[in-house]
């Protein structure tokens, strides 16, 4: 009793500080769902069937996205809406910059909505504290379950699929190669570049303000107006070089053993820093903070590192805007030919009064053809099999001026997905945000080279492991 | 002997005003209270919880400051930072704002025009003048090919911990418009038969600034320092920008970003922590207070009232 009031007291002061923090840190107004307990589980609510009187129930769904995408959203909710007839669904949009903060407040002051979109290193935290409903039966009423490395698991129970199959590639900008007549990045994973012909091209592609490339003799690094390559700065995508080398950052066998100190992921580290640092052909990691890639991919690089998504987000419209000529191929490789795949996941939480509702609502918007808009631009990839195994399907999504040719985006991409992609590790690693928060810092100065791998490595290890435990 | 004074009565009149002063003041106490002090007994409260979004907290006593302090990778370097960044940003401003106030002060053509331009950037969006700053740093930006120019080389401003806190000590000058009017203001209050008296005296131009426009000026001088004190230590905008919001898409987060602000705001918000998160913003709390204490407390070696004390 004691215990519990000290809590209340607690949640009542917190709330009102979060809301304060809130306030000041600039985030909209939310529509207020009814309060709900925090530490609600499974059972607390599981009076909210299909009602037989034909009620209908009415849930949230929290999302991300600018004016056009709540649009589609709600498009797809009427259409839901117009499917059957006891479920109403709600947006509640929320700000991407404010998104882990908003669903945290909200969990404080219990106003979870039913069901969210939810950035990959949360879930697992969520899931551990009971606050996600299982997800492993939800596609039971549906012809295919989701691929099944997209699953998101916590202590034996799929807890989330993720809304889309997103993978590591290697974009490039197809006249610049053109104009060096140098072969394109391969798209087939068996012709992959290794990491020498991979810094070969590079350093080809790779110009000066004088024209100069970067095997040149007269070779200018302090002016270059051309990069070889480029990387998206997220941290997170780094471990696909350890995979890539032979190792990881955490044990496969064990998710509570840190193994990024090993040589495999330590050199594959160093391998990323040199890039800049030796040969010349990269700017320094995590320095391209003020702009895009296509962007980049316009103007100052032959290759950039990054998502699937980019193709919907920015490679795709900047062919009509900008007259972008991209294509897509496979990533080098390092000891193995390998890349990661991750998507945003939906989820039902456990406080939801309407949970067969949110299971419902959420697996019927899975469906490729409910996420079209999305899959057409070229922003998610499919997540059910047979868009990887059907040439019929694949040509329906990928057959599409978005797109580079649909035979190099099938090599590169959809059969890349599907021979060569491992999940990233927060699909069965907790913690990850907390990780790669520490990595972020302690590379840092590898990047700039002021310190190697294996020194900063070394000297935050400690850290890395209290923060895979969650410290 | 002075004679004691005679017991004031209050009128009527003067009962009735202090009565409408006291309701008047009801809503800035309560404003105060639930605003300020309740939410800062309730983040020490917090603070002394284990509490992890979204599950639920369980008391720990004093265990996240002892993590802080002893096993926390961000803690030390992100109190460091702040008080460099807080440091420096507050000197070179100070001294920035004094040059132009000075300069202002001259009766120069199109002197409004210049006031509004030195003032403008105060009003700017702080994440419009981080980016736009980023781009003048920016590898291939205008800063970088004036440093080539001379024969220098270019250098990564906003990614090398070398340069990091330079780079944005000077976007926090350049900001510092308000302090240029404060300043001015004060300059036009310094007393001219002084200065004349000075000048007849023989007193050069340095002299009539250190001796008699200076000393006047301390008092301008100290709540700009306390108020830039309190706002820079307070800065956030550049970390997160770098951060990329942390969470999934988290980019590079060098040293030198870390700031106090920034740290509490990521440790609570994005990787919700809340109870950790309170004792920064708790220990930031303390910190600020120790360093306005000890400018107050140095104040009254150097800062002179022309009217006396007024304790």
């Amino acid at each position: 009793m004691k215990k519990n009031a000290v809590h209340g007291i607690v949640k009542t002061f917190m709330l009102l500080v979060m809301i304060l923090g809130l306030a000041a840190c600039g985030t909209a107004a939310q529509p207020e769902p009814p309060a709900q307990p925090v530490d609600a589980t499974v059972t607390q609510a599981q009076e909210q069937e299909p009602p037989a009187g034909g009620e209908r129930v009415n849930i949230t769904y929290a999302m991300w996205g600018d004016a056009s995408e709540v649009e589609q959203v709600r498009q797809v909710i009427q259409q839901f809406e117009s499917e059957q007839d006891w479920i109403s669904v709600e947006v509640i949009n929320i700000d991407r910059g404010d998104f882990e903060a908003t669903l945290n407040t909200m969990a404080i002051a219990g106003n979870l909505p039913d069901t969210a979109i939810m950035a990959e290193p949360m879930v697992l935290n969520w899931a551990e504290r009971g606050m996600l409903l299982p997800a492993g039966d939800m596609f039971a009423g549906f012809p295919e379950e989701p691929l099944e490395k997209l699953g998101f698991r916590w202590d034996g129970e799929t807890v989330g699929y993720s809304v889309a199959n997103e993978l590591l590639l290697n974009f490039f900008n197809r006249d610049m190669f053109e104009a060096a007549d140098v072969d394109v990045p391969p798209a087939n994973v068996a012709d992959a570049w290794s990491w020498d012909e991979f810094i070969d091209t590079a350093r080809t592609m790779t110009l000066d303000t004088n024209g100069n490339n970067a095997h040149s003799p007269n070779f200018d690094p302090s002016n270059i107006v051309q990069y070889g390559v480029m990387f998206d700065p997220a941290i997170w995508m780094l471990e696909v070089w350890a995979l890539a080398n032979g190792g990881g950052w955490y044990d496969p066998a064990d998710p509570f053993n840190v193994i990024i100190d090993q040589p495999a992921a330590v050199e594959s580290l160093q391998m990323i820093a040199d890039l800049h640092l030796v040969h010349n052909v990269s700017p320094q990691f995590g320095t391209n903070i003020a702009a895009t890639i296509e962007t980049y991919l316009l103007e100052n690089a032959a290759m950039y590192i990054n998502g699937q998504w980019s193709v919907g987000v920015w490679l795709g419209p900047a062919q009509f805007s900008d007259g972008l000529n991209y294509g897509v191929g496979v990533l080098p490789s390092m000891q193995r030919n390998i890349t990661m795949a991750t998507g945003g996941v939906n989820v039902a939480f456990s406080t939801s009064q309407h949970q067969e509702a949110a299971r419902e609502w959420l697996a019927w918007y899975a469906q490729v053809e409910n996420s079209w808009a999305m899959i057409e631009s070229g922003i998610w990839m499919p997540i059910f099999p047979i868009w990887y195994h059907d040439e019929a399907y694949m040509r329906r999504w990928a057959e599409n001026p978005n797109f580079p040719p649909f035979e190099e985006y099938r090599s590169a991409v959809i059969n890349y997905a599907l021979t060569n992609a491992v999940p990233t590790s927060w699909y069965w690693v907790n913690n990850t945000e907390l990780f790669n928060d520490v990595l972020s810092t302690a590379l840092a100065p590898v990047w700039s080279g002021h310190s190697t791998a294996e020194e900063a490595i070394n000297g935050a290890i400690g850290a890395l492991r209290a923060a895979n435990r969650g410290n | 002997m002075q004679p004691s004074p005679t017991k004031h009565h209050p009128g009527k009149a003067e009962k009735q005003e202090a009565r409408t002063a006291k309701l008047l003041l009801i809503p800035a106490f309560m404003g105060l209270i639930f605003l300020t002090y309740l939410p800062l007994i309730a983040v020490f409260g917090i603070s002394l919880f284990q509490w992890r979004v979204p599950g639920t907290p369980s008391f720990a006593g004093f265990d996240n400051y002892r993590f802080l302090f002893t096993e926390d990778f961000f803690f030390w370097t992100s109190i460091r930072v702040t008080l460099l960044y807080g440091f420096l940003s507050v000197a070179a401003g100070l001294v920035y704002s004094m040059i132009i106030a000075l300069l202002l002060n001259r009766p120069i053509p199109g002197r409004a025009a210049f006031r509004t331009i030195f003032y403008m950037p105060f009003i700017i969006p702080a994440v419009a003048t981080f980016l736009s700053w980023s781009l003048l740093y920016d590898g291939g930006g205008i800063i970088n090919n004036i440093v080539v120019m001379f024969g220098g080389q270019r250098t990564h401003f906003l990614s090398n911990e070398q340069t990091i806190i330079p780079a944005l000590a000077m976007v926090a000058v350049w900001t510092s418009g308000n302090l240029i009017v404060i300043k001015m203001a004060g300059l036009g209050n310094v007393p001219r038969t002084y200065l004349e008296a000075a000048e007849i005296d023989g007193a050069n131009a340095w002299q009539r600034f250190w001796k008699i426009t200076l000393p006047c000026m301390t008092p301008i001088i100290f709540y700009n320092m306390l108020m830039s004190l309190v706002t820079n230590m307070q800065i956030f905008v550049p970390s997160l920008l770098m951060a990329a919001g942390g969470g999934a898409g988290a980019g590079t987060v060098p040293e030198s970003y870390l700031f106090m602000t920034f740290t509490m705001y990521r440790t609570g918000f994005i990787n919700g922590l809340i109870g950790r998160a309170s004792a920064i913003s708790f220990i930031f709390f303390i910190l600020v207070g120790i360093f306005t204490a000890i400018l107050f407390i140095t104040s009254k070696s150097w800062l002179f009232y022309e009217g006396g004390d007024p304790k």
